[in-house]
């Protein structure tokens, strides 16, 4: 098969693939699972033959649209080396997730409509990293954003689950008038739809101005400061599909934008991302400590995690840990998704909330594998050595490192690696300190657990496979040097040797990090805190407050004054009235009572309220005129 | 072609209407209406294969001598019964026809004297297609007027409780715009020389012969240089002729030369304005719009349904038509204020429809907010934004009805529309659910839905326009947050969560064969036109390039 037939087939493969779920939805009741999962099982082997056949080259097809005066909108697509490999981490984990599912949600009467979601929201997703040409690139933002709306309110009649969908869309939306508004900026600046074509040239980066507004779109989707509230409540959503599009891909499609951006746009817009996401990995890492429901936790973990990769500004050191933080966040989501499954099924415990960290400790004699697992994935997250997360995180740093030295700007990278150091530290403390509350210990809830009694594949395979992959050896099979790297090679991924103080740094963060853990083990917060809840209810309280005052403004003043001026009108025809019954009248009597009496009867003969006879006048003078016209 | 298809197109109904008032048939009236609105969707796309896109104006004209009024000394008046179709008209009347049919099927609501019901509607069908294939201005005036009528009657006899309040304040509002436009008629038209007509007067031509670029021009030369007798000149109000500003005699105050001012204003800026605000009333713009939320809340809900499908885009389509044809000048030194009433408009009007507990007032306001785009598209004077207005008359034309549609389909089964009066209906009413997503989704803008592909090309021409500040265009770009917010919270309210009536003895059963068909039929086309937006864009492409070209810059 020649290249482009199979690129455009596998963009258009997860659109029929959901067509297909909702035409068969009533006739595979029980098969629909392993229908689903082969469906994107077919879809990830065709990328991966399609990726092998590319060989590392880009492969861009330009299809005509419509056009529009002098602008020609073409339908273009191209898989750039980093979009292969971030359509490689869609694939797989949107894979395992489905798989994932198939066990999880096993007694829910609604699948189908689950599955027509994930592959809805695969179809978005896979379009918006091959789009090239910008407004294809927004359709999708859009609509993995509305997938993810119709996902979180997948269990619809849970009141917060439903406005936790409503908070998630409406804060994408005000960050996507940005990336509109942006987008808009880029096609004027460059003179061009296409990402591709965008060079600076003669032209020069893109000003801060159109930097800032694109910004703003991704810090809505990538949930970055200060539009990163609606992150922790989206975790109402089923755990799989969290795993999926809050915390693997759609969430680091902000990342994505930046990475497309980097080229062509200045180091004042890099730095203005940088900051971002140092605030946002900070503040996020500390977010993830005052959590006790587990997935709360982890989403403000996906917080800081992207902004750490905000802090790689878009260069491949983003690239690079976006995707091994996608492996190691689905992993960690899976996981925590089959802590929950197993707590939840337990006799015991169906009156308690099964994310709570209170019911949890010591869970690792029940669940050696999952916590085997989960250990992983919080190596990786630490960037421990032998993890994939050791190359990543000491990438970024050395990215940072090596732009001080020669930057006029070098003391606000200073500070970033100030603030990647404390967050860092930070991430340590948060991790560990999960893994040592939910698998070690003893269990706090006093709850007579039972051994998982049943070898679940479905639950077990995506965990384990997602683990082997969070390990060392698929990046490097030097553990602590990535420079003879086949992988990143493929992919045209560079990497930056970190200085040796930094792993000095590196190390006393574990260290202290885990230390931390250790000293902090007995104390659970008591509730999920929220960042920024005082702040952004009540702007969004101030929204309706001003409609019921602008629709006040439209009853009170406007309609009234229209309506008090044909008042007027009929005041005044009271008064002309008047006037007439006793000044015109009264020197008229005789005569005009008399004609206005016959008039009066002839008149009325044509007011008689009946329809058809004003319709049959309002007919004949019509029929009238097109006589006239037609003789 | 020997048949005069556009003539048939307006005489199909307004026969149709007259068999419905005489005939007395109680039942069968309706399967009457629906033939023969059946039969003009036919026509219409009998009509539609034989369009010749090549052709850059109109085509299929008909033109028939109605009125001559020798006027003495200040020459004749000549009116004409002049159709003509381009893409602009096509697309208008396309929409017409179908959401009327839509219309039609949906009336089983109404039980009392359908004869008279039945007939108004087709009336009132003929009276809008007219107006969308008239040239002649003082026809277009006819049946815009003529629109007037049934509609009163149609609100004023099958509304709701407060009809008479709703039904005299829509005939008010209307006639004051219809006042406005009048006078403009009046005005421009003893101003102008037709000098086609003028010519054919003279005896410089003959009937049917071609009339080129060059016989105008000697003509128009000859009107300025006065060398052709007073009485022998000839006015009209072919909306060409009235286009052209080399037709104004130069004694007239509305001639660019003219030093008459009023209030600091040109006459012709006057003029412009008073057709402008004409016709903004029936867009309708802020803050004009008061009639619309009323006349919707009364109205039965194919009334409704035709009233923000099609009757809102007379407004628009008497800017493109007239307003800024005529006063190409003045309407491009009058941009700004146009793209700040647009954007006001979409503020606004959101704002409004997050305050609303009734779902057919917030739909109403909605309109409100997305005609607003249509005025921030055209006040852009590019041709994305023109092309993105003309292709959100027709977006919206598809989604006002199908939300209107969506809206009925409960008051019938309740008679309630209060939006806390309901809750999670989406357990009871699945397929319903599942196109009122759709609707919802399609109506904020969602891109692969037609709703999207509207705003987006009005706001593109608007932060590309020269001719406005861009702030507006970014004002406008907050309605789309906006219009999320009241839509997506409607949403959350009447169809998710638990489920929760207010009357606990309503019956809510899903939805039936024919709503399912006039629904889903709305629903795919929005979907169709929002992936492929060229089989609209395709249309109105040629009327907007060639005026864009002419407008002087």
């Amino acid at each position: 098969m020649g290249l482009t037939p199979l690129f455009i087939g596998l963009l258009l493969f997860p659109w029929i693939s959901a067509m297909l779920i909702a035409a068969f939805s009533k006739i595979l009741t029980r098969l629909l699972s392993s229908f689903s999962i082969l469906l994107s099982f077919i879809q990830f082997i065709g990328l991966i033959y399609f990726i092998y056949q590319l060989q590392g080259n880009p492969h861009a097809i330009h299809l005509p649209w419509f056009s529009l005066g002098d602008s020609v909108f073409r339908a273009s697509f191209e898989a750039s080396s980093s979009s292969q490999i971030v359509a490689i981490l869609v694939a797989t984990v949107a894979f395992f997730v489905q798989l994932f599912s198939s066990s999880y949600l096993k007694d829910e009467p609604h699948l189908a409509r689950y599955y027509l979601y994930l592959h809805l929201f695969a179809a978005a997703m896979y379009a918006l990293l091959f789009a090239d040409q910008i407004w294809i690139f927004y359709a999708s933002w859009e609509m993995v954003g509305a997938c993810s709306y119709l996902l979180i309110s997948f269990w619809y009649q849970k009141e917060v689950a439903i406005k936790a969908a409503k908070k998630a869309f409406l804060l994408n939306r005000f960050g996507d008038i940005g990336l509109l508004i942006g987008l808009i900026g880029l096609s004027i600046h460059f003179d061009t739809m296409e990402f591709s074509s965008m060079q600076i040239g003669s032209v020069g980066p893109a000003p801060i101005a159109i930097g800032l507004a694109l910004l703003a779109g991704a810090i809505g989707k990538s949930a970055q400061f200060p539009l990163m509230s609606w992150l922790p409540d989206a975790m109402e959503g089923p755990t799989p599909a969290s795993a999926l599009i809050h915390a693997a891909t759609m969430v680091a499609a902000g990342v994505y934008l930046g990475i497309k951006i980097y080229p062509f746009t200045g180091e004042d817009t890099h730095l203005f991302m940088a900051v971002v996401g140092a605030i946002s990995l900070v503040s996020g890492a500390i977010f993830a400590l005052f959590q006790h429901d587990i997935k709360k936790a982890l989403a403000y973990s996906t917080i800081s995690q992207l902004g750490l990769m905000w802090m790689g500004m878009g260069s491949d050191a983003s690239l690079l840990h976006l995707v091994v933080h996608g492996i190691f966040k689905a992993g960690l989501f899976l996981a925590a998704g089959s802590v929950i499954h197993y707590l939840h099924h337990q006799k015991s415990s169906h009156h308690l909330d099964a994310q709570s960290l209170n019911q949890m400790g010591g869970l690792r004699k029940q669940l050696p594998w999952t916590a085997l697992g989960y250990g992983v994935f919080a190596a990786s997250l630490m960037g421990l050595p032998f993890t994939n997360g050791f190359f990543s995180k000491e990438n970024l740093a050395g990215f940072l490192w090596e732009n001080a030295q020669n930057s006029p700007f070098y003391p606000i990278y200073w500070t970033l690696l100030a603030c990647l150091a404390i967050g860092m530290l930070l991430s340590n403390w948060y991790i560990s300190r999960q893994f040592y509350l939910i698998f070690m210990g003893e269990n706090r809830a006093k709850l007579a657990l039972e051994k998982s009694s049943k070898w679940d594949l479905s639950q077990h395979i995506p965990v384990k496979i997602l683990a082997l992959l969070s390990l060392f050896f698929w990046t490097s099979w030097n553990p602590i040097h990535t420079q003879e790297s086949s992988i990143l090679n493929w992919f045209q991924i560079k990497t930056i040797e970190v200085p040796s103080f930094w792993l000095i740094i590196t190390a006393i963060s574990w260290v202290l990090g885990l230390s931390l853990t250790w000293f902090s083990r007995h104390w659970i917060p008591t509730k999920n805190y929220q960042f920024l809840t005082a702040f952004w209810p009540s702007i969004f309280q101030f929204i309706p407050w001003k409609a019921r005052w602008t629709h006040r403004i439209d009853i009170l003043i406007l309609d009234k004054f229209l309506v008090w001026l044909a008042q007027l009108q009929v005041v005044t025809g009271h008064i002309i009235a008047w006037m007439d019954q006793s000044l015109v009248d009264g020197l008229l009597v005789g005569f005009s009572t008399k004609m206005s009496q016959v008039s009066g009867q002839f008149l009325s003969k044509w007011q008689s309220g009946k329809v058809q006879q004003y319709w049959i006048l309002v007919f004949l003078t019509f029929g009238l005129f097109l006589l006239y016209v037609w003789m | 072609m020997g048949l005069p298809l556009l003539s048939c197109i307006i005489l199909l109904p307004l026969i149709g209407s007259l068999v419905a008032a005489v005939v007395k048939w109680e039942n069968g009236i309706k399967y009457w209406a629906t033939g023969i609105s059946a039969i003009q969707l036919l026509t219409l796309i009998y009509a539609g294969t034989k369009f010749d896109h090549s052709a850059t104006s109109f085509q299929w004209n008909e033109e028939l001598n109605w009125i001559q009024l020798p006027l003495g000394s200040l020459g004749e008046f000549v009116i004409k019964y002049s159709l003509g179709l381009d893409g602009l008209s096509f697309l208008l009347i396309a929409l017409t026809g179908f959401i009327s049919f839509l219309a039609i099927i949906n009336s089983h609501s109404i039980q009392e004297k359908k004869g008279a019901y039945f007939s108004l509607l087709l009336l009132l069908n003929a009276a809008l297609m007219g107006c969308f294939l008239s040239r002649d201005l003082f026809l277009f005036y006819v049946f815009f007027e003529f629109m007037l009528l049934p509609m009163y009657f149609l609100i004023g006899i099958w509304g709701g409780p407060r009809k008479n309040y709703a039904s005299i304040k829509f005939f008010l509002y209307t006639l004051i715009g219809s006042l406005f436009i009048l006078i403009v008629m009046l005005g421009i038209s003893l101003a102008y020389i037709d000098p086609y007509e003028t010519a054919k007067h003279l005896g410089l031509i003959q009937e049917g012969q071609n009339f080129d670029l060059e016989a105008l021009k000697n003509i128009q030369t000859a009107i300025a240089n006065k060398e052709i007798a007073n009485f022998d000149l000839v006015h009209s109000f072919d909306m060409q002729a009235l286009s052209d500003v080399n037709n104004c005699q130069t004694t007239s105050i509305l001639h660019p030369n003219s030093g008459w001012l009023l209030n600091g204003l040109s006459a012709r800026m006057w003029g412009f304005w008073l057709l402008f605000i004409g016709f903004a009333i029936k867009l309708p713009m802020v803050p004009l719009h008061t009639w619309l939320p009323d006349a919707h809340v009364e109205a039965p809900t194919p009334i409704s349904v035709i009233l923000a499908g099609v009757l809102l885009k007379i407004g628009a389509y008497g800017w493109l038509r007239t307003a800024i044809p005529f006063f190409p000048k003045e309407a491009l030194e009058s941009a700004n204020i146009m793209a700040a009433l647009g954007a006001i408009s979409i503020i606004y009007g959101a704002y409004n429809a997050l305050a609303m507990s009734d779902l057919k007032k917030l739909v109403a306001y909605s309109s409100v907010s997305h005609m607003g785009f249509v005025l921030l598209g055209i006040a852009s004077f590019q041709a994305e934004g023109w092309q993105g207005a003309i292709y959100q008359l027709v977006s919206h034309g598809i989604l006002s009805s199908l939300l209107f549609l969506v809206v009925g389909v409960l008051y019938e089964r309740t008679h309630d529309r209060q939006i806390d009066h309901y809750a999670g209906i989406a357990s009871l009413m699945p397929r319903f659910t599942l196109i009122s997503g759709i609707a919802i989704f399609a109506s904020l803008g969602l891109p692969g839905f037609s709703g999207f592909i509207g705003e987006f090309f009005s706001l593109l021409g608007a932060f590309t326009s020269p001719y406005i500040h861009p702030a507006w265009a970014v004002l406008g770009a907050f309605g789309i947050l906006l219009s999320a917010g009241y839509f997506l919270w409607t949403f959350q309210k009447v169809y998710l969560g638990k489920t929760n009536l207010f009357n606990t003895a309503w019956k809510l059963p899903d939805l039936n064969r024919l709503e399912i068909f006039s629904l889903f039929s709305l629903g795919i086309l929005s979907i169709l036109f929002g992936i492929l937006p060229q089989l609209i864009l395709d249309w109105s492409k040629y009327f907007v390039s060639n005026f864009l070209t002419t407008l002087p810059y």
